[in-house]
Parts: structure tokens; sequence; C-alpha cells
């Protein structure tokens, strides 16, 4: 089966989680990602145990080692630009200059080259150089006050990163559809900063329109929310958290009251105005008691066989056996030569004519060095050896 | 400049808040989106009044910013006669989007099947909430998909309730993600002529947004799994610490030059000669009391008076802002991911969230805030559906359009 980024190069080099997840991308749906690493320096301690990040991160590549401290490195480097279709990269551009291949000389290289980078904070404005350290990024973002109870410390989520990692792709394959048209390449840039902003989408927009709010600038008590149906943490009776969101209260307050059972006709919650502003508080207590009264198992067949939107919040335990997440390949089953049976993290987006697969598992550096410079380079065999025993990759 | 998207036409059928931004994205670069809705109030993210318990302002932003550049045509999909008008679209267009439920598009003949007969090259989308197998369909919503997945779960300090990422937070993730699942398959159509069905869902993106989590608790390290406190992260250079005003994140690595930088900064000369934190092995063993030790020092000060003494010491640290200092944020403004737009709503200038992906050739750009319910219908029937005016007439009076 043909997958839809068949026939494209695509020179990885990245260091980070997030930019380098952005690229195994790439080739999860067809591309040919050739991951430029330095030369090994010693033999790796693995330490016995499965290089779960690394399967994950830069599956689907093939690896080549070359020393691009010394010029007939990067003039290698060159020559391969030359033959790519796209670069993903989290270098810093004083880093890309100094190996010759920031946006300007690459395209003087490739002229239709797409050049993504993943940046801190944006390609322009007083911080452009600042570290792309996704902590730093999420700081500035505004968010990390609000999110947990009043009086705890600021809560780092680790989203924005997997937002930039997204973005990033979604940029380079659409800069690589515009050249597909018009044989034009360009510059794609995605920040950390940018993608903790997305991932703050609607409180950060709100606050964009209101310009004032005590209830966006400071955390929210579970037990003060804005819509005791919608948005809510109640524990269970065995303590396991329920979770609702029914925004609109009126469609669901018959068959909801019914369950938690408060009366459905009682007069304090009678309109939906009543029970998110007047008697909200009110309400808020009720559900406190109702949800503490039966196990969370039970509330889940509740939830379940009355299609609500409502759940129990879940660990990572869940995922990891639900029927649902196989069934879609969110989580797949590998055979690992080293560990057997293994389970890591599958596709998120289905494609009936160009389903993503894994094709291999990350590489070790430098597996396929002697591979990339004979069938895109057109080296033969002695000049490889040659290169390789100069020191120049390996 | 050019424009990326130029000449696709996408026939947006979604509703309140991950669709509607999966098409902003294409809409943002240049795609002619066509938002369809229903003639009795439409999308029912126009219906959102309130954030927080908050007003949601004078104009109404939940919507206006997530269907930005788009058209709108207001057609009952549930009688036959608009049935066919979104035929005629489809004829006309490159992608098709929904995020509605299977089976409503299927009784509504807006199934995969019935399209792709319309028109061979179609890109067919959905986003489901848990995924087209398996057989899971009940309703989703951000937060009741992020609380399987786990990711709730781990944040915030031990013993207390799970941690929501923020409103929006999954479903701007899951619209970004089908945005990208979009473009592979325009890509590849544009090389090949052929068209696909495919889903983005809500439950496969959020997994994806704990990746680097989820990936470790699969191979067996069932902390990740876990609430971590901050009272005890393994590195304690890399952490947040309290001050007189704001918290402050501090991300250096766990290196003796660094720590004696952080001395430095702090004044502390005692915590750089004490024996428990000489090496980096010593000061992950004593994590918790040089933490508290740390702490202690930065509770002295405020925080503008502690990053100018990080930032003297070559420490990268970052004041934790709130959202009154992120709209302020100079470097937002100047990488484009604040905007400025003019809203009819109010007859003045808004500021909305921008373009968080820049392309240097055919940038993203802003034309129009989101339309009216059904601005565009009868003209896009006339002109770009080929419909005469009496044709459009009979279709009114059926109730089809309004």
């Amino acid at each position: 089966m043909s997958r839809a980024l068949d026939g494209l190069v695509v020179l990885d080099l990245t260091r980070q989680f997030c930019s380098s997840l952005s690229a195994a991308f790439l080739g999860d749906f067809g591309a040919r990602v050739i991951r430029l690493e330095g030369l090994p320096v010693a033999a790796k301690t693995a330490n016995g145990q499965w290089n779960h990040e690394a399967d994950l991160i830069h599956r689907n590549k093939e690896s080549l080692a070359v020393d691009l401290h010394v010029e007939r490195g990067r003039q290698l480097l060159h020559e391969l630009v030359a033959r790519a279709d796209a670069i993903v990269t989290d270098m810093t551009r004083d880093e890309l200059a100094a190996i010759g291949i920031d946006f300007a000389a690459a395209s003087k290289l490739r002229p239709d080259i797409v050049f993504g980078r993943l940046s801190g904070f944006g390609p322009l404005g007083p911080d452009s150089e600042l570290p792309a350290i996704d902590e730093l990024a999420a700081a500035r973002t505004g968010m990390m006050p609000i999110l947990p109870q009043p009086g705890q410390p600021p809560v780092y989520t680790g989203a924005g990163a997997m937002h930039a990692s997204v973005m990033l792709a979604f940029g380079v394959v659409m800069a690589l559809f515009h050249r597909l048209g018009s044989g034009e390449g360009q510059e794609v840039d995605v920040s950390l900063f940018g993608a903790n902003m997305y991932g703050a989408a609607l409180d950060l927009q709100a606050f964009l329109a209101i310009g004032k709010g005590d209830r966006l600038l400071n955390p929210i008590s579970r037990l003060d929310v804005s819509n005791p149906m919608s948005g809510s943490l109640y524990p269970s009776a065995d303590g396991r958290w329920v979770t609702l969101t029914m925004p609109d209260t009126d469609r669901w307050w018959p068959v909801f009251s019914k369950m938690v059972g408060i009366a459905t006709d009682d007069p304090r919650f009678d309109s939906h105005d009543k029970r998110t502003e007047v008697n909200r508080l009110a309400l808020i207590q009720e559900l406190e008691q109702a949800f503490q009264k039966q196990p969370g198992a039970h509330w889940r067949k509740e939830f379940m066989e009355k299609q609500m939107s409502a759940d129990i919040i879940e660990q990572f335990d869940y995922p990891a056996t639900d029927p649902q997440v196989s069934a879609n390949r969110y989580i797949i089953e590998l055979d690992h030569p080293s560990f057997g049976k293994l389970k890591s993290l599958g596709f998120p987006i289905f494609m009936s004519d160009s389903m993503a697969r894994l094709d291999r598992l990350a590489p070790c550096t430098g597996q396929h060095t002697g591979q990339v410079l004979h069938e895109l380079l057109d080296y033969p065999v002695e000049a490889i050896q040659q290169l390789t025993a100069a020191g120049v990759v390996a | 400049m050019g424009k990326a998207l130029e000449g696709i036409r996408v026939v947006d059928l979604t509703v309140w808040f991950q669709g509607p931004v999966a098409a902003q994205y294409l809409a943002d670069f240049g795609a002619d989106v066509v938002k369809v809705e229903r003639p009795q109030g439409g999308d029912q993210g126009r219906g959102v009044r309130s954030i927080k318990s908050l007003e949601v302002g004078d104009w109404n932003q939940y919507f206006m910013v997530i269907n930005r550049n788009k058209k709108s045509m207001a057609i009952d999909l549930k009688k036959p006669e608009g049935q066919e008008i979104l035929h005629r679209l489809i004829e006309k267009s490159d992608v098709f989007l929904s995020n509605l439920a299977p089976e409503m598009l299927a009784g509504w003949n807006l199934s995969y099947e019935k399209l792709v007969a319309i028109n061979p090259r179609l890109v067919y989308a959905t986003n489901t909430g848990y995924g087209r197998f398996g057989g899971v369909s009940k309703p989703s919503f951000d937060m009741t998909v992020q609380a399987l997945t786990g990711a709730m779960a781990r944040l915030g300090e031990p013993g207390q309730p799970p941690i929501y990422m923020g409103m929006g937070s999954g479903d701007a993730f899951g619209g970004i993600m089908s945005a990208l699942g979009i473009m592979l398959a325009l890509y590849q159509r544009r090389r090949t002529g052929k068209g696909q069905y495919l889903d983005a869902s809500l439950y496969g993106a959020q997994l994806y947004l704990a990746a680097p989590y989820l990936q470790s608790y699969l191979a067996g390290h069932q902390g990740s799994a876990l609430q971590h406190s901050r009272k005890q992260a393994a590195n304690p250079l890399w952490n947040l610490y309290p001050t007189q005003g704001k918290w402050v994140y501090l991300c250096e690595q766990n290196a003796d030059g660094r720590f004696a930088a952080l001395c430095r900064a702090l004044a502390a000369d005692a915590l750089g000669n004490d024996p428990r934190f000489a090496d980096a092995a010593g000061r992950t063993t004593h994590n918790a009391a040089l933490i508290a030790a740390i702490e202690a020092l930065t509770l002295q000060r405020g925080h503008a008076e502690l990053m100018a003494a990080f930032k003297a010491a070559g420490l990268v640290a970052s004041p934790v802002n709130n959202l009154a200092d992120v709209i302020k944020d100079e470097q937002a403004w100047q990488n484009g991911y604040f905007l400025k737009a003019y809203s009819e709503e109010v007859n003045r200038e808004v500021e909305v969230r921008g373009m968080p992906v820049t392309l240097s050739r055919t940038p993203g750009e802003l034309r129009c805030l989101g339309p009216e319910l059904g601005q565009d219908t009868e003209v896009l029937m006339m002109e770009l559906l080929g419909y005469e005016w009496e044709a459009i007439e009979e279709l009114k009076a059926k109730g089809a359009i309004p």
C-alpha cells in the first residue's frame, strides 16, 4: 500500500523529543527520514532496558553518522541537502550557520527545500534566540498558575511540546504541498511558545477579549466551577474521580437528576440558570455527596448506558489495555528483536488508503551510512570505505 | 503573497471546537472553507455566552476566532432537498470535514461511500470521539476523553485531584492533528490524483498528547502514571520555586558549574559548601533537602529581583506568568501569535489568537472573523452551484434553506 509521503527525503537534524517525533511522524506516513548523528563515541550503555523513547521518536528512520566538525563531513551534509526535500531541525540559528545550512545556505544547495525548524520563541522578536525548552515557554504562556486547585504550585503539563510536534509536521507537509504545485520551497517555524499558547486556546482568547477577570487569572476550586455539570470533578465512593461535560444542562437534567437521586422538579434546580448561577454552589454540594454514594464502576456503567458525556478519570493502565485503543492502533504491539513483544505508542491518524506503519525500530548510530551515501549520493563502496577510514563517517 | 492552500475548497460540517479549529488552520492558509450549519441556531458553538462564569465579552469570541476566514451556508441536512444542495457542493470541493457522529452523517446521506460516488477525488475527514473501530460511539468532549487517557491523573501534587490541561486543550490538539491528516491526504492526492477517508479522533490525539509519559509507562515505568511532588524533583535545578511574587521556573542541568552559579545567584555560600550537595549524585540523593533549602532562599525575594540575579549568573529561568502578562508579551505580538482583527459585531478592532505556524513564503493570514449564520448561502448556491433564483425560492419554501 502506498503512503502519503512516499518518495520524499527528509533530513532529521533534531535532538529534542518533540522535534524528533515530528520527523518520525513524516516517516510513519512514508517519507524516507535520514537522521544525521555525530560519530558514536563509545558503545552506549543500554543497561539492559528497552530504549522505549528511541523506538518511538526515531522509528522509521535511517541513521547516518557523520562528523560535522570536519570540512569533508560538512561537505557530505551539503551534498545530502542538495538531494533532500525537507529538513527538520531544532538547532539554533548559530549552530545551523556553523555547519553551513541555515535556511539561506540550504536554499542555495537546494532551491526548493522545505526547511522546518522548532524554535523556543519564534523567528522574530527580542527572545528569538532563547533556548527551545518547553518549560520556559510554558511558564511564559500564562496557564500554569491556573491549572491546579487554589493554593497549589503551578502545573507544567508537557502538552505544549507535543502540540509543537504536530504543528511542525503540519507546517512542513503544507509547505511540501505548496511546493508540489509551485516548485517553491520555504522556511517553516513553529515555536514552543506559540504551541503552548494554542494549547491554552480558550482561556487565552477569553482573556484577550475580556481583558480582565479573576477567574481567568487564579485557580478555580473544583467546588466552585461555573457549571456543576461541566468541567467538574467529584470523588466516588471508592476514591475514583468522576468528571462531567454536559454544558447543555437542560438537555441532560431529567435523566441526570434521576441518576444521582435528585428530584427532577427540585425547585432549586429546575432551570439552567438556577443550576449554573442562582443555586450553582448548592448543586455542586449535592453532587459532591451524591457521587460518593457509589463506586466509580457504577458511575461509568450509568454514563455508558445513558450515553452521557461523563467518565471516570483513569491512569495509563487504562489505555494500555483498552480494546478501543488497540482496535484503532493508537497503541500497537511490536516484536522487538531483543525484548520480544512490547506495547508502544502507535498512530493517531487513520488513513484508508495510506495507513501509517512501523517499518523499522530506531536505527543504531550509523546503521545506514553506507546505504544512504550509495543510494542518494552515488558513492561507490571504495569511496565510502575511505571516508570511514578517514573518520569522516561511521 | 501566495497562499499555500490556494484553490482548495473545504466543506466544514463541524461544531463546537475541535473540528472548527482543524478547518481554521486550513482557512488561515488560504483554503476556501465553507462552513455548513443547521438553520436553527447553527453551530452550537455560536451559543457559548460565558466562560468560567464570565461573560465571553461583548463579541462572540468563542465562535468568531475558530471560524475566522470561513463562509457560512445554512442548510437543513435532515431534508433530502438539503442533502441535495450539499451533494452539489461536494462536487465542487476537495475536502469534507465533520466531527458529527458517523451514524448521523450516514443518516443524512453523507457517508464516505455516498460522497465519494459524487466526487471520487474527495478527501473525507472525520473527527470521531474514540476512533472508527472498536464500537465505542458515545458523545465525546475534551475533558471526558482527557480523563481516559491517563494524562490528567499524573498531574498535580500527590493527593490532589487530577488536573485538566485547560479549557479546549485537548480539542485544540485534536484540531491540529486533524489538519495534519488532511494535509497528508491532500499531498498524496496532488501527487496521485486519489482521495481517501481519514479519521483523527479526540482519543487518539490525546493519547499522543501524553506521548513521553505514556510511552514510558508502556515500557514498564509505573511511576510515569503517577503524580510527583515538586518537592522531590530528581533534579532540584530543574524545578519550580516560589518567590514573594510569581513562581519562577528554573531550567538547568544538574551539573557542578550550574549549581555553583545558582549558589552565587542566591548568595548562598553555605549551600555551595554543603558536602551533601557537592556533586550531581549528592544533589539527587538529597533532593528534598536541597529543594527546601533553595526554596527558603527564593521565598525571601520578589520574582523580578530573583530573575535579575539568575540572569546575572547566566541561569536559564522564567517567571511563571499569568494570562494578563502573556497578552502584553512583545514576543507573542512580534511573531504574529496574536493579531488584531476588525469585529463587525462591535465595530472596532479586537485582539485574537494569531498564527502559531509560520511559513515564510505563504504565511497564514487573517482576512475576516467568523461568518454570520448562513450569510453566504444564496450567493454560493447561485455562483458556485449554479442554482437559479426560482430553485432557491422553492428550496426556501420547502425549508431546506432559511
